[in-house]
Protein backbone atom coordinates (compact mmCIF):
# COMPACT_ATOMS: atom_id res chain seq x y z
CA UNK A 1 0.00 0.00 0.00
CA UNK A 2 0.86 3.39 -0.53
CA UNK A 3 2.14 6.01 2.59
CA UNK A 4 -1.43 6.66 4.26
CA UNK A 5 -0.59 10.51 3.05
CA UNK A 6 -0.30 10.11 -0.10
CA UNK A 7 -3.72 8.11 -0.56
CA UNK A 8 -6.97 9.99 -1.08
CA UNK A 9 -8.77 11.46 1.87
CA UNK A 10 -11.70 9.26 1.58
CA UNK A 11 -9.43 5.94 1.72
CA UNK A 12 -7.47 7.37 3.92
CA UNK A 13 -9.98 7.92 6.38
CA UNK A 14 -11.38 4.28 5.86
CA UNK A 15 -7.76 3.06 6.64
CA UNK A 16 -7.14 5.18 9.65
CA UNK A 17 -10.64 4.59 11.24
CA UNK A 18 -11.00 0.58 10.02
CA UNK A 19 -12.03 -0.88 13.72
CA UNK A 20 -8.97 -3.44 13.80
CA UNK A 21 -9.30 -6.03 16.68
CA UNK A 22 -5.84 -5.40 18.46
CA UNK A 23 -3.76 -7.94 19.99
CA UNK A 24 -0.24 -8.18 21.62
CA UNK A 25 0.61 -11.70 20.64
CA UNK A 26 0.14 -14.04 18.02
CA UNK A 27 -0.46 -17.96 17.61
CA UNK A 28 1.92 -19.84 16.74
CA UNK A 29 2.28 -23.64 15.22
CA UNK A 30 5.97 -24.69 14.17
CA UNK A 31 5.67 -25.25 10.76
CA UNK A 32 6.84 -29.05 9.25
CA UNK A 33 9.41 -28.34 6.16
CA UNK A 34 8.07 -26.18 3.04
CA UNK A 35 9.35 -29.35 1.04
CA UNK A 36 7.31 -31.92 3.13
CA UNK A 37 4.45 -29.96 3.26
CA UNK A 38 0.83 -29.66 2.06
CA UNK A 39 -0.24 -25.96 1.39
CA UNK A 40 -3.54 -24.36 1.41
CA UNK A 41 -4.17 -20.76 -0.99
CA UNK A 42 -6.49 -18.74 1.75
CA UNK A 43 -7.75 -15.79 0.31
CA UNK A 44 -9.78 -12.44 1.41
CA UNK A 45 -10.38 -11.09 -2.11
CA UNK A 46 -13.98 -12.13 -2.38
CA UNK A 47 -13.03 -14.91 -5.38
CA UNK A 48 -15.17 -17.51 -6.00
CA UNK A 49 -16.03 -20.54 -9.15
CA UNK A 50 -17.76 -19.03 -12.06
CA UNK A 51 -21.16 -21.07 -10.90
CA UNK A 52 -21.03 -20.80 -7.13
CA UNK A 53 -22.81 -17.69 -5.39
CA UNK A 54 -21.37 -14.38 -5.39
CA UNK A 55 -20.88 -12.48 -2.51
CA UNK A 56 -23.42 -9.86 -1.93
CA UNK A 57 -22.66 -7.18 0.12
CA UNK A 58 -26.33 -7.07 1.45
CA UNK A 59 -24.93 -8.39 5.36
CA UNK A 60 -24.79 -5.81 7.91
CA UNK A 61 -20.85 -5.17 8.68
CA UNK A 62 -19.72 -7.43 5.62
CA UNK A 63 -20.02 -10.78 4.68
CA UNK A 64 -18.40 -13.83 6.04
CA UNK A 65 -18.95 -16.48 4.64
CA UNK A 66 -16.72 -18.78 3.03
CA UNK A 67 -16.30 -20.27 -0.77
CA UNK A 68 -14.55 -23.47 -1.77
CA UNK A 69 -11.72 -23.10 -4.59
CA UNK A 70 -10.63 -26.99 -5.47
CA UNK A 71 -6.85 -26.84 -6.46
CA UNK A 72 -7.54 -28.36 -9.37
CA UNK A 73 -10.13 -26.06 -11.33
CA UNK A 74 -9.38 -24.67 -14.40
CA UNK A 75 -8.25 -21.12 -13.46
CA UNK A 76 -10.86 -19.51 -16.16
CA UNK A 77 -13.88 -20.84 -13.89
CA UNK A 78 -12.73 -18.24 -10.90
CA UNK A 79 -14.40 -14.89 -11.04
CA UNK A 80 -14.15 -11.94 -7.86
CA UNK A 81 -17.21 -10.23 -6.67
CA UNK A 82 -15.39 -8.56 -3.78
CA UNK A 83 -17.22 -5.00 -3.39
CA UNK A 84 -14.83 -2.48 -2.55
CA UNK A 85 -14.47 0.35 -5.35
CA UNK A 86 -11.13 0.96 -3.27
CA UNK A 87 -8.35 -1.27 -5.14
CA UNK A 88 -7.71 -1.16 -8.74
CA UNK A 89 -9.17 -4.61 -10.60
CA UNK A 90 -6.90 -4.06 -13.66
CA UNK A 91 -4.17 -6.32 -11.67
CA UNK A 92 -6.84 -9.50 -11.62
CA UNK A 93 -8.24 -8.31 -15.04
CA UNK A 94 -4.92 -9.27 -16.61
CA UNK A 95 -3.63 -11.92 -14.17
CA UNK A 96 -5.74 -13.85 -11.71
CA UNK A 97 -1.90 -14.66 -10.06
CA UNK A 98 -1.31 -11.28 -8.78
CA UNK A 99 -3.77 -11.40 -5.75
CA UNK A 100 -4.66 -15.84 -6.55
CA UNK A 101 -1.63 -17.39 -7.46
CA UNK A 102 -2.72 -20.76 -8.68
CA UNK A 103 -0.64 -20.87 -11.54
CA UNK A 104 2.49 -20.22 -9.38
CA UNK A 105 1.87 -22.63 -6.82
CA UNK A 106 1.27 -25.13 -9.08
CA UNK A 107 5.37 -24.49 -10.24
CA UNK A 108 6.49 -24.80 -6.84
CA UNK A 109 4.95 -27.86 -6.36
CA UNK A 110 5.93 -29.30 -9.69
CA UNK A 111 9.45 -27.99 -8.67
CA UNK A 112 9.38 -29.72 -5.43
CA UNK A 113 9.33 -26.02 -3.21
CA UNK A 114 6.50 -27.42 -1.88
CA UNK A 115 5.51 -30.90 -1.02
CA UNK A 116 2.21 -30.96 -2.56
CA UNK A 117 -1.20 -28.94 -3.02
CA UNK A 118 -4.15 -29.02 -0.83
CA UNK A 119 -7.00 -30.16 -2.31
CA UNK A 120 -9.29 -27.10 -1.79
CA UNK A 121 -8.32 -23.50 -1.81
CA UNK A 122 -10.77 -20.93 0.64
CA UNK A 123 -12.01 -17.93 -0.24
CA UNK A 124 -13.45 -15.25 2.00
CA UNK A 125 -14.77 -11.76 1.45
CA UNK A 126 -11.94 -9.00 2.99
CA UNK A 127 -12.84 -5.91 4.40
CA UNK A 128 -15.32 -7.03 7.70
CA UNK A 129 -16.30 -4.27 9.47
CA UNK A 130 -17.85 -6.89 11.90
CA UNK A 131 -15.43 -9.79 12.41
CA UNK A 132 -18.13 -11.69 14.65
CA UNK A 133 -18.85 -14.25 12.75
CA UNK A 134 -15.67 -14.82 10.88
CA UNK A 135 -14.82 -15.73 14.50
CA UNK A 136 -17.51 -17.39 16.08
CA UNK A 137 -17.97 -19.38 12.64
CA UNK A 138 -16.72 -19.48 9.78
CA UNK A 139 -13.12 -19.36 10.64
CA UNK A 140 -12.89 -21.71 12.86
CA UNK A 141 -14.80 -23.66 9.97
CA UNK A 142 -12.85 -23.40 7.53
CA UNK A 143 -9.81 -24.49 10.00
CA UNK A 144 -11.42 -27.55 10.77
CA UNK A 145 -11.59 -28.42 7.20
CA UNK A 146 -7.89 -27.50 6.14
CA UNK A 147 -6.63 -29.73 9.17
CA UNK A 148 -9.22 -32.72 8.19
CA UNK A 149 -7.54 -32.20 4.59
CA UNK A 150 -4.24 -32.58 6.13
CA UNK A 151 -3.08 -29.33 5.20
CA UNK A 152 -0.10 -28.13 7.31
CA UNK A 153 0.66 -24.53 5.70
CA UNK A 154 -1.92 -21.50 4.43
CA UNK A 155 -0.38 -18.56 1.99
CA UNK A 156 -3.20 -16.16 2.62
CA UNK A 157 -3.50 -13.61 0.32
CA UNK A 158 -5.59 -9.84 0.05
CA UNK A 159 -6.96 -8.33 -3.13
CA UNK B 1 -7.23 -11.09 6.35
CA UNK B 2 -4.42 -10.94 9.80
CA UNK B 3 -7.87 -11.77 12.21
CA UNK B 4 -8.46 -15.00 9.77
CA UNK B 5 -4.26 -16.09 10.22
CA UNK B 6 -5.40 -16.19 13.75
CA UNK B 7 -7.74 -18.40 13.62
CA UNK B 8 -6.35 -20.59 11.31
CA UNK B 9 -3.09 -20.93 13.45
CA UNK B 10 -5.29 -21.25 16.46
CA UNK B 11 -6.61 -24.55 14.21
CA UNK B 12 -2.84 -25.92 13.65
CA UNK B 13 -2.58 -24.66 10.74
CA UNK B 14 0.82 -22.58 10.22
CA UNK B 15 0.01 -19.26 8.02
CA UNK B 16 1.82 -16.74 6.49
CA UNK B 17 -0.22 -14.02 5.33
CA UNK B 18 0.53 -10.74 2.40
CA UNK B 19 -0.50 -7.78 3.93
CA UNK B 20 -1.51 -4.25 2.04
CA UNK B 21 -2.00 -2.36 5.07
CA UNK B 22 0.81 -2.60 7.62
CA UNK B 23 -0.87 -0.44 10.17
CA UNK B 24 -3.91 -2.79 10.36
CA UNK B 25 -1.59 -5.99 10.79
CA UNK B 26 0.75 -4.54 13.52
CA UNK B 27 -2.27 -3.75 15.85
CA UNK B 28 -4.33 -7.27 14.93
CA UNK B 29 -0.91 -9.26 14.63
CA UNK B 30 -1.36 -12.41 12.42
CA UNK B 31 1.30 -15.08 13.13
CA UNK B 32 3.61 -14.34 10.15
CA UNK B 33 2.56 -11.06 8.08
CA UNK B 34 4.54 -9.73 5.02
CA UNK B 35 4.16 -6.09 4.07
CA UNK B 36 3.68 -5.78 0.49
CA UNK B 37 3.71 -1.17 -0.63
CA UNK B 38 1.81 -2.00 -3.72
CA UNK B 39 -1.18 -0.48 -4.63
CA UNK B 40 -4.71 -2.35 -3.70
CA UNK B 41 -5.23 -4.88 -6.26
CA UNK B 42 -1.64 -5.95 -6.56
CA UNK B 43 -1.08 -8.29 -3.63
CA UNK B 44 1.61 -9.96 -5.81
CA UNK B 45 3.50 -6.80 -7.12
CA UNK B 46 3.15 -7.54 -10.79
CA UNK B 47 0.66 -8.90 -13.47
CA UNK B 48 2.11 -11.06 -16.26
CA UNK B 49 5.75 -11.36 -14.67
CA UNK B 50 5.83 -14.94 -12.77
CA UNK B 51 9.68 -14.37 -11.55
CA UNK B 52 8.43 -11.33 -9.79
CA UNK B 53 5.29 -13.13 -8.26
CA UNK B 54 7.88 -15.88 -7.41
CA UNK B 55 9.82 -13.29 -5.33
CA UNK B 56 7.06 -11.95 -3.33
CA UNK B 57 5.55 -15.47 -2.57
CA UNK B 58 9.61 -16.40 -1.50
CA UNK B 59 9.54 -13.78 0.92
CA UNK B 60 6.00 -14.73 2.32
CA UNK B 61 7.46 -18.49 2.59
CA UNK B 62 10.32 -17.53 4.46
CA UNK B 63 8.41 -16.58 7.35
CA UNK B 64 7.75 -19.77 7.99
CA UNK B 65 11.61 -20.36 8.73
CA UNK B 66 11.35 -18.07 12.31
CA UNK B 67 11.31 -19.42 15.33
CA UNK B 68 9.38 -17.38 17.03
CA UNK B 69 6.73 -15.15 16.22
CA UNK B 70 4.67 -12.34 15.76
CA UNK B 71 6.46 -11.74 12.45
CA UNK B 72 5.40 -8.46 10.60
CA UNK B 73 8.63 -7.81 7.51
CA UNK B 74 8.74 -5.61 5.02
CA UNK B 75 8.96 -6.64 1.15
CA UNK B 76 12.10 -4.99 0.02
CA UNK B 77 10.53 -2.25 -2.50
CA UNK B 78 9.94 1.63 -2.85
CA UNK B 79 7.17 2.71 -1.69
CA UNK B 80 4.38 5.04 -2.97
CA UNK B 81 3.12 3.14 -6.49
CA UNK B 82 0.89 4.76 -8.45
CA UNK B 83 -2.91 6.24 -7.09
CA UNK B 84 -5.59 4.75 -9.07
CA UNK B 85 -7.85 7.57 -9.82
CA UNK B 86 -11.63 6.88 -9.48
CA UNK B 87 -14.52 8.35 -11.63
CA UNK B 88 -14.80 11.94 -10.20
CA UNK B 89 -10.63 12.44 -10.79
CA UNK B 90 -11.33 11.82 -14.25
CA UNK B 91 -12.57 14.67 -16.53
CA UNK B 92 -15.11 13.29 -19.14
CA UNK B 93 -15.05 14.30 -22.75
CA UNK B 94 -17.86 15.69 -24.77
CA UNK B 95 -20.37 13.00 -25.74
CA UNK B 96 -21.71 12.96 -28.91
CA UNK B 97 -25.29 12.57 -29.13
CA UNK B 98 -25.27 9.64 -30.91
CA UNK B 99 -22.64 7.49 -28.56
CA UNK B 100 -24.28 5.55 -26.36
CA UNK B 101 -23.29 2.13 -24.09
CA UNK B 102 -25.06 -0.70 -26.75
CA UNK B 103 -23.43 0.23 -29.76
CA UNK B 104 -19.59 0.52 -27.64
CA UNK B 105 -20.67 -2.99 -26.73
CA UNK B 106 -21.24 -4.23 -30.00
CA UNK B 107 -18.25 -2.35 -31.27
CA UNK B 108 -15.78 -3.48 -28.15
CA UNK B 109 -17.09 -7.21 -28.68
CA UNK B 110 -14.61 -8.21 -31.16
CA UNK B 111 -11.94 -6.77 -29.18
CA UNK B 112 -13.07 -8.52 -25.78
CA UNK B 113 -13.35 -11.96 -26.98
CA UNK B 114 -10.04 -11.23 -28.97
CA UNK B 115 -9.02 -10.96 -25.08
CA UNK B 116 -10.72 -13.91 -23.41
CA UNK B 117 -9.17 -16.07 -26.67
CA UNK B 118 -5.72 -15.03 -25.84
CA UNK B 119 -5.95 -15.47 -22.13
CA UNK B 120 -7.04 -19.10 -21.95
CA UNK B 121 -10.44 -18.07 -21.41
CA UNK B 122 -9.66 -16.27 -18.12
CA UNK B 123 -12.28 -13.44 -17.79
CA UNK B 124 -13.45 -11.32 -14.88
CA UNK B 125 -16.99 -10.95 -16.74
CA UNK B 126 -19.43 -13.37 -14.71
CA UNK B 127 -21.46 -12.13 -12.12
CA UNK B 128 -24.92 -11.50 -13.60
CA UNK B 129 -24.55 -14.40 -15.06
CA UNK B 130 -25.31 -12.84 -18.61
CA UNK B 131 -23.45 -14.25 -21.71
CA UNK B 132 -21.46 -11.15 -22.72
CA UNK B 133 -23.31 -11.43 -26.29
CA UNK B 134 -26.17 -10.22 -24.67
CA UNK B 135 -25.33 -7.72 -23.30
CA UNK B 136 -27.10 -5.35 -25.02
CA UNK B 137 -30.52 -5.94 -22.66
CA UNK B 138 -28.33 -5.87 -19.51
CA UNK B 139 -27.39 -2.01 -20.78
CA UNK B 140 -31.31 -1.51 -21.43
CA UNK B 141 -31.97 -2.60 -17.96
CA UNK B 142 -28.53 0.23 -16.72
CA UNK B 143 -30.15 2.83 -18.52
CA UNK B 144 -33.39 2.39 -17.15
CA UNK B 145 -32.37 2.31 -13.34
CA UNK B 146 -30.22 5.56 -14.38
CA UNK B 147 -32.93 7.01 -16.17
CA UNK B 148 -34.62 6.15 -12.01
CA UNK B 149 -37.13 4.13 -13.12
CA UNK B 150 -38.18 1.44 -10.01
CA UNK B 151 -39.38 -1.20 -11.74
CA UNK B 152 -36.36 -1.93 -13.88
CA UNK B 153 -35.41 -5.58 -13.75
CA UNK B 154 -34.39 -8.30 -15.49
CA UNK B 155 -35.11 -11.96 -15.93
CA UNK B 156 -31.88 -13.30 -15.47
CA UNK B 157 -31.88 -12.00 -11.85
CA UNK B 158 -31.77 -15.28 -9.49
CA UNK B 159 -34.23 -14.50 -7.01
CA UNK B 160 -31.90 -15.09 -3.91
CA UNK B 161 -30.33 -12.07 -5.66
CA UNK B 162 -31.75 -8.21 -4.52
CA UNK B 163 -32.62 -5.69 -7.25
CA UNK B 164 -29.86 -3.53 -6.13
CA UNK B 165 -27.37 -5.73 -5.89
CA UNK B 166 -27.74 -7.40 -9.60
CA UNK B 167 -27.56 -4.03 -10.47
CA UNK B 168 -23.96 -3.91 -9.29
CA UNK B 169 -23.14 -7.68 -10.64
CA UNK B 170 -24.22 -5.98 -14.04
CA UNK B 171 -22.12 -2.58 -13.64
CA UNK B 172 -19.07 -4.90 -12.12
CA UNK B 173 -19.89 -7.02 -15.86
CA UNK B 174 -19.83 -4.35 -17.63
CA UNK B 175 -16.78 -2.70 -16.89
CA UNK B 176 -14.61 -5.98 -17.16
CA UNK B 177 -15.93 -6.44 -20.39
CA UNK B 178 -14.78 -3.01 -21.03
CA UNK B 179 -11.66 -2.85 -19.58
CA UNK B 180 -10.36 -6.14 -21.15
CA UNK B 181 -11.82 -4.88 -24.17
CA UNK B 182 -9.18 -2.14 -24.27
CA UNK B 183 -6.80 -4.06 -23.08
CA UNK B 184 -7.06 -6.27 -26.20
CA UNK B 185 -7.36 -3.01 -28.47
CA UNK B 186 -4.42 -1.22 -26.51
CA UNK B 187 -1.93 -3.74 -25.14
CA UNK B 188 0.14 -0.87 -23.69
CA UNK B 189 -2.09 0.86 -21.76
CA UNK B 190 -1.26 0.83 -18.21
CA UNK B 191 -3.86 1.08 -15.33
CA UNK B 192 -3.86 4.85 -15.09
CA UNK B 193 -4.47 5.04 -19.21
CA UNK B 194 -7.26 2.12 -18.67
CA UNK B 195 -9.15 4.13 -15.98
CA UNK B 196 -8.81 7.36 -17.56
CA UNK B 197 -10.55 5.83 -20.80
CA UNK B 198 -13.54 4.35 -19.22
CA UNK B 199 -14.31 7.16 -16.74
CA UNK B 200 -13.39 9.74 -19.26
CA UNK B 201 -14.34 8.75 -22.74
CA UNK B 202 -16.67 5.98 -22.61
CA UNK B 203 -20.73 6.07 -22.36
CA UNK B 204 -20.30 2.96 -20.26
CA UNK B 205 -18.67 4.62 -17.80
CA UNK B 206 -20.96 8.07 -18.29
CA UNK B 207 -23.22 4.87 -17.84
CA UNK B 208 -22.34 3.71 -14.72
CA UNK B 209 -21.69 7.02 -12.89
CA UNK B 210 -25.23 8.21 -13.90
CA UNK B 211 -26.74 5.04 -11.87
CA UNK B 212 -24.41 5.81 -9.09
CA UNK B 213 -25.75 9.47 -8.64
CA UNK B 214 -29.03 8.26 -9.11
CA UNK B 215 -28.67 5.77 -6.26
CA UNK B 216 -27.09 8.04 -4.07
CA UNK B 217 -29.40 10.83 -4.00
CA UNK B 218 -32.34 8.54 -2.60
CA UNK B 219 -32.35 8.42 1.29
CA UNK B 220 -32.04 4.20 1.22
CA UNK B 221 -28.69 2.97 2.94
CA UNK B 222 -28.51 -0.29 1.18
CA UNK B 223 -28.94 1.60 -2.47
CA UNK B 224 -26.22 4.26 -1.34
CA UNK B 225 -23.83 0.94 -0.72
CA UNK B 226 -24.53 0.03 -3.79
CA UNK B 227 -23.65 3.42 -5.35
CA UNK B 228 -20.42 3.55 -3.94
CA UNK B 229 -18.80 0.50 -4.99
CA UNK B 230 -20.32 1.24 -8.23
CA UNK B 231 -18.01 4.86 -8.77
CA UNK B 232 -17.35 7.67 -6.92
Amino acid sequence: MPRLEALSEVQRRTLEFFPCLENDTAPWVAPKELSRSKLALVTTAGLHLRDDQPFARDAAGGEASYRVIPSNCNPADIVQSHFSIGFDHTGIYRDLNVTFPVDRLRELADRGVIGSLADNYYSFMGALRDPSRLISETGPEVGRRLLAEGVDIALLTPT
Amino acid sequence: MSVLARILEEHRIATTAIAMVREHAAKVKPPRALFVPFYFGFALGKPDDPTYQHRVIKAALDLLQYAAGPVLSDFPEPDDPALMPQASEVTAAPFQVSRNTADEVTALRAFYERWVGSHGGRTAVGLSGIHQRRFRGMVRFLEAVARGEDDADLPERPPAVSNPQFIRYCADDLKAFYYEARMAQQPTADADALHRWFWGSTAGGKLIADIAGRLNATDDPTLKAIAYGLAR
